[in-house]
This record gives C-alpha cells, structure tokens and sequence, in this order.
C-alpha cells in the first residue's frame, strides 16, 4: 500500500505540491491524473524517495521514505516517464542489473531474468544492445527493470505512453494480471480511455493538491457527467473557479 | 522471491560497488571514445617525443672529427694556410652563391646552413677579421657554425703557439686561461631534454584518461535521463559514486599504463636510431613513475568526478574538464626550463609532488621513501577529501531533478 499524506514540496519560486494526500491500496490500481504542472511527478518521486518533501510523508507498505528510503525502495517498482537505458547494454542486461542491485544472484536471479522476458515478449531482442530500440521494446525494457526484484507495490508514470495499438493493450493485460495477483498499482497517466478501463479508484491532483478522489463512477456521479474526460474537465473548472472566488 | 545475493562474506555495500563497477566497466568497454581515449590518445604525447628525438638524433649524427663538413666560401684563396689548416679538420669548400644579397637569402632560408667570407685584404696578411653568415634560428645551422667556430679558435692558439715558439717562449704562452669542461650529468646529451618532458605529459595524460568515463557516468546519465531509474534502486548514493569513479579510475590505469609503455618504446627506438643518443630510462623505472602516480590518478578522478557532478550539462563538463589537465601540466612544463629540487614542503603538494618524484625517477636518481611517503599520503587524503565533496553535491535533488 502507498500512502501520501499532506505533501509539500516547493522549488524555489515554484510550489510543486500544497498538501497532497492519498491513498493506494492493495489488489487496486489507482491512477493520479492531472494536468501538467499539477505535481504528480514531483509526488512520485518523492514516494520513490528521489526528492524529500518540505512537509508530510509518504508510506511504501508502512515505511516512511524519509527515514528509510532503501527499504520502501525494495518493496517498490517504478517505471518512470523517461525510461532512461542505456545504449550499450542489451536487455538482458539492463534487467539483470537492477536485480543485482536488489540483491538478486545467480541461478534464482537468471531464471527470474528469463521468466520475465518471457512474461513481456522480449525473447527477439534480449540479447540485443539497447541503443535503436523501438520506444515499445524501450518500455518492455524499462518494465522488466521495475519488476524483477518482484516488488508488491508499483509506480507506472505514463505507462503506454508513446507505444501502439498492440503494445499498449499487452501493457494493459500486463497491469491487470498484476492488481489480480494482488499488487498495488498507481499510475499516471494523460489516456482518459486508459484510466477509465484500467483504473479502480482515481485522484485528480490540480496545482499540488487533491482536488477530487472515488471510484470513477463516484466522481461521475459527482460531476454529472459520463464521459471520464468531461468530468475531468469539469472538476478543474470547478476548482479554478472556487480558486478565483477566494481571491 | 528473487535469488539472493550470495557473497554474504563481503559487507554489502562492497558487494553493491562491485556490481555498478563491473556494469561501468563492461558499458565503456564497448564504447569507442572511452576505448580511444584511453589506448590511442595516450600514444600521441610519446609519438611527439619520440619524433623530436628522432630529428634531434639525426642532427647530431656523427662525430666532427670524422665526418667531412661542407661549407660554402667566399675568398677563402686569400688565406692559404687557415684553408688548409680547415682542410686538415675536416672541412671542405663549395662554391658560395655570387652576390652578398644572395648568399644571405641562402643562409635565411635555410639553403644553406653558413656561408664563410675571407675578405681581400686578408691576402698576406697575419691578421684579418672572416665572416661567417649564419641564422642561429636553425640547429643545424648552429652546429656547423659552432664547429667552425672552434677549429677557427684552434687556428688561432696554432698560430699564437707557433708565434710563441718562433720567439723562444712557450707553447700557450699567449693564452692566459684555457678551459676544461667536466659535464658531471647523465649525458651531455640532447636525448635528456626530451625525456624530461616525460612528466608534464604523463600528467596531461592522467588527467585526461578517465575524463569521458567520469562525465558520461554522472551527468551523462542525468541527461540520457538513465540516472532517475538507477537511483530508484535501494543503494546508497556515495556507493553509486565510489564506483563509478572506481571505473573511471580503472580507465586512468589503463591511460596511464599505455602512455607510459609508448614512451618507453617510442623514445627506445628513436634514441637506438643515432649512436649520439643515450637511451631513456629501463621499463623498471617507468613501472615505479606508474605507482609513484596511483594517488594522482586518485586525485585526477576525484576532481573529474566533483566537476562532473556540478556542472549542468555534458557540454559543460566537457569544457571545464578539458581545461583541467593543463593546470596540473603547466607546473611541469615550467619544470623543463627551471628545474626544482624535491623537499619535504615540496613533494607534500599534490600534483607538484609527484611532478619532482617523476623528474627525479627520468633522470636515474634514487628516490627518498619519506618523500614518496609524503607525496602519497597527502595527494591520496586529497583525494578522498575532493571525493566527499563530490558525493556530497552528488546527494543533491538539484543533481537529478532540476538540471
């Protein structure tokens, strides 16, 4: 479970987060969305405990990341937006790397290897250098990266984005047989279609903070409307408008 | 579960450096700037070397005594007995350009490397002033110069001994002082000043060997945006950084290794090609210049890695840490022209420690262990302080975040 409660970060002139707050539970996929600026990855990282918040705290299965960041960063794994590879290492090796670096070895850690390029569809290009991979083989990289320590809880920032048809409905599969085994699962992401078929509970996040949370059909009953984009859209009108009113 | 780290005999934190180190190892290795840089930039400087010493050797090849000059003259009819006295030592006599105009451009432009001129009015005459056009710019032109010079100087102190005898005094008697030159160096020879510009180079080169390493691993990561994903993994940021400044170390090795066997093979071949060269110093003497420089080397990579870690961009990096091996050279150079001699103040200095240890080392002088001590011990707790300021920027959020 992933808990953020009451996040404040600011970067000099800009205030990134103003008292975020939610919660991601197990065998659930929550997705953050928002616009840009509004603070969601600035809130990630600092769950994955790149960034230290000026105030509040984020919990990784109970762990503060602030006091202990190397144990809630064993029980997470995160695909960033960037997947960030490096060229001249092949895919196997990406993923053996970050294994390694949880402490994997051997024999256990090379059948895992192999288990997940199976699991992603990977067996074409394992053994081939990164540099000149298609931004799906990309991200099938960068997915076995931040799942091969087996971690419970996962962080997936704009999951397929970038990727076709057919890639992102095998990334979809691939999440939902990940909240069936019981993971928590909090993803952002700009695909409204994405979030409405992914997503069991949502939290849209508006100039650092929460601004609206539920179930989909909770928050389309709260802003009468069916499409998940329009409600979406109207929650932040609304909330911009309250924002003028107190001024 | 995944499979379990299995070295529980090594604290872990050496177990996670090892693994980032192999993984830097492994990429670079099949990068083809860091392999460049560190086994074919290093063979430039002794290349340079070498070639010099090859020229200077072929300038200098021979002996005066047995080889045959020939020197363009003017007149030289006018003075029978200094012609033969110049016949007798070697030296024989071409047809110098006509006019006075055209035997200066000879000389200037390098046609012709002395023109000698015996004036008329030497015709019979006991004493008489010669000219020789020469252009000291040129080293070959100073050595024929010099040496007429000083069969002319002989000439002299023949005749005067010849004056002398015909007056019932003794031979000498006209000349008050002569000197005997003793030359207590190695070699009065020009092969030792190239080899003293082994050191400044040596340095250049360990400063540069690492260089790319160092960048590509820190901000180079930043930018390919690679660094977010490794930071996420659960280990600590000082260990991230030991080892890849461990891999960039590594390549240093390598740098240096390549930078000084070239030296010793380049500038061996090139000094065995004239018999008036003295060979450079044995490989015994090049593997102590290599361990007399591991702490630079650990120096060289710390501020690599410091400087890394601060600057914005690759390109940044680049141009500052290009500037950087010609700070730690430049005492070196200056060290070719005005040599110093290693104290206990001295050698403490980083850099300029190990600058007097290796001009010491070249020049086959015995080392003192206290200063090999002494440069050790506080270029290495340089080292390690530049290196804790670096992991210490390195812990910053600006460092992966904000660029």
């Amino acid at each position: 479970m992933i808990e953020i409660n009451n996040l404040t970060k600011r970067f000099d002139q800009v205030q990134a987060l103003s008292g975020l707050s939610l919660t991601a539970q197990d065998g659930r996929i929550t997705g953050l969305i928002g616009p840009n600026g509004a603070g969601k990855t600035t809130a990630f990282r600092i769950v994955y405990g790149l960034l230290t918040p000026d105030q509040g705290c984020a919990r990784v299965d109970g762990v503060n990341v602030a006091e202990d960041r190397m144990l809630a960063q064993r029980q997470l794994g995160v695909l960033p937006d960037v997947r960030g590879l490096y060229p001249r290492l092949s895919a196997r090796e990406h993923i053996r790397y970050f294994g390694q670096l949880h402490g994997a070895c051997g024999v256990a850690l090379e059948a895992d290897i192999d288990e997940l390029i199976a699991r992603l569809g990977m067996s074409d290009f394992a053994d081939r250098l990164a540099k000149g991979f298609s931004r799906g083989q990309e991200l099938k990289v960068a997915l076995g990266r931040a799942l091969v320590h087996r971690p419970h809880n996962l962080i997936l920032d704009e999951p397929t984005n970038g990727l076709d048809v057919m890639s992102s409905r095998a990334v979809r599969e691939l999440i939902a047989e990940m909240k069936a085994e019981g993971h928590c699962i909090l993803i952002s992401s700009h695909i409204m279609s994405e979030v409405s078929l992914l997503c069991d509970d949502l939290v849209i996040v508006a100039e650092g903070r929460t601004v609206a949370s539920g179930t989909p059909d909770e928050l389309r009953s709260e802003a009468g409307a069916d499409d998940l984009e329009e409600v979406f859209v109207r929650i932040l009108a609304r909330t911009s408008a309250k924002a003028e009113a107190a001024q | 579960m995944t499979g379990q780290t299995s070295n529980n005999w090594m604290p872990g934190w050496i177990q996670r450096v090892w693994i980032v180190l192999k993984k830097e190892l492994r990429d670079h290795s099949r990068d083809r700037r860091s392999l460049t840089l560190a086994l074919v930039y290093p063979m430039l400087g002794p290349l340079l070397v070498a070639g010099g010493l090859l020229l200077a050797g072929k300038t200098l090849q021979g002996d005066f005594r047995e080889h045959a000059v020939t020197v363009p003259a003017v007149g030289i009819e006018h003075a029978p007995q200094l012609k033969t006295y110049l016949e007798n030592n070697n030296v024989r006599f071409s047809t110098a350009p006509p006019t006075r105009q055209a035997q200066e451009d000879a000389v200037r432009e390098g046609r012709l490397a002395v023109v000698l001129i015996v004036p008329q009015s030497a015709d019979g005459q006991g004493a008489f002033t010669i000219e020789l056009l020469t252009n000291t710019g040129r080293v070959d032109n100073l050595r024929v110069t010099s040496r007429l010079s000083a069969i002319v100087r002989g000439y002299n102190d023949h005749i005067a001994d010849q004056k002398a005898l015909a007056a019932g005094l003794p031979t000498g008697y006209a000349t008050a002082v002569k000197i005997a030159r003793v030359n207590v160096a190695r070699d009065a020879n020009i092969a030792v000043f190239f080899y003293n510009m082994v050191p400044p180079l040596v340095i250049f080169m360990i400063f540069l060997g690492g260089v790319h390493l160092a960048i590509d691993t820190t901000v180079g990561e930043r930018e390919r945006g690679s660094l977010e994903p490794l930071l996420l993994a659960p280990v600590e940021r000082w260990v991230l950084l030991l080892a890849k400044a461990l891999a960039a170390l590594a390549f240093t090795a390598v740098t240096t290794v390549v930078n000084l066997g070239a030296f010793r093979v380049f500038m061996g071949l090139a000094a065995s090609s004239s018999d008036r060269l003295v060979a450079p110093p044995g490989w015994e003497v090049f593997a102590v210049i290599f361990a007399v420089t591991i702490p630079l080397m650990a120096v060289a990579v710390a501020l690599q890695m410091s400087v890394a870690v601060i600057t914005r961009s690759m390109k940044e990096a680049q141009i500052y840490l290009g500037l950087l091996p010609l700070v730690p050279a430049l005492p070196g150079m200056v060290m070719v022209f005005s040599p110093m001699n290693p104290t206990g103040v001295t050698v403490a200095v980083p850099v300029l420690g190990q600058m007097l240890l290796i001009n010491q080392l070249v020049g086959e002088q015995a080392l003192n262990p206290q200063h090999v001590l002494i440069a050790s011990l506080t270029t290495l707790l340089s080292a390690a302080l530049i290196f804790l300021l670096a992991a210490k920027w390195f812990r910053r959020e600006k460092m992966f975040v904000l660029g």
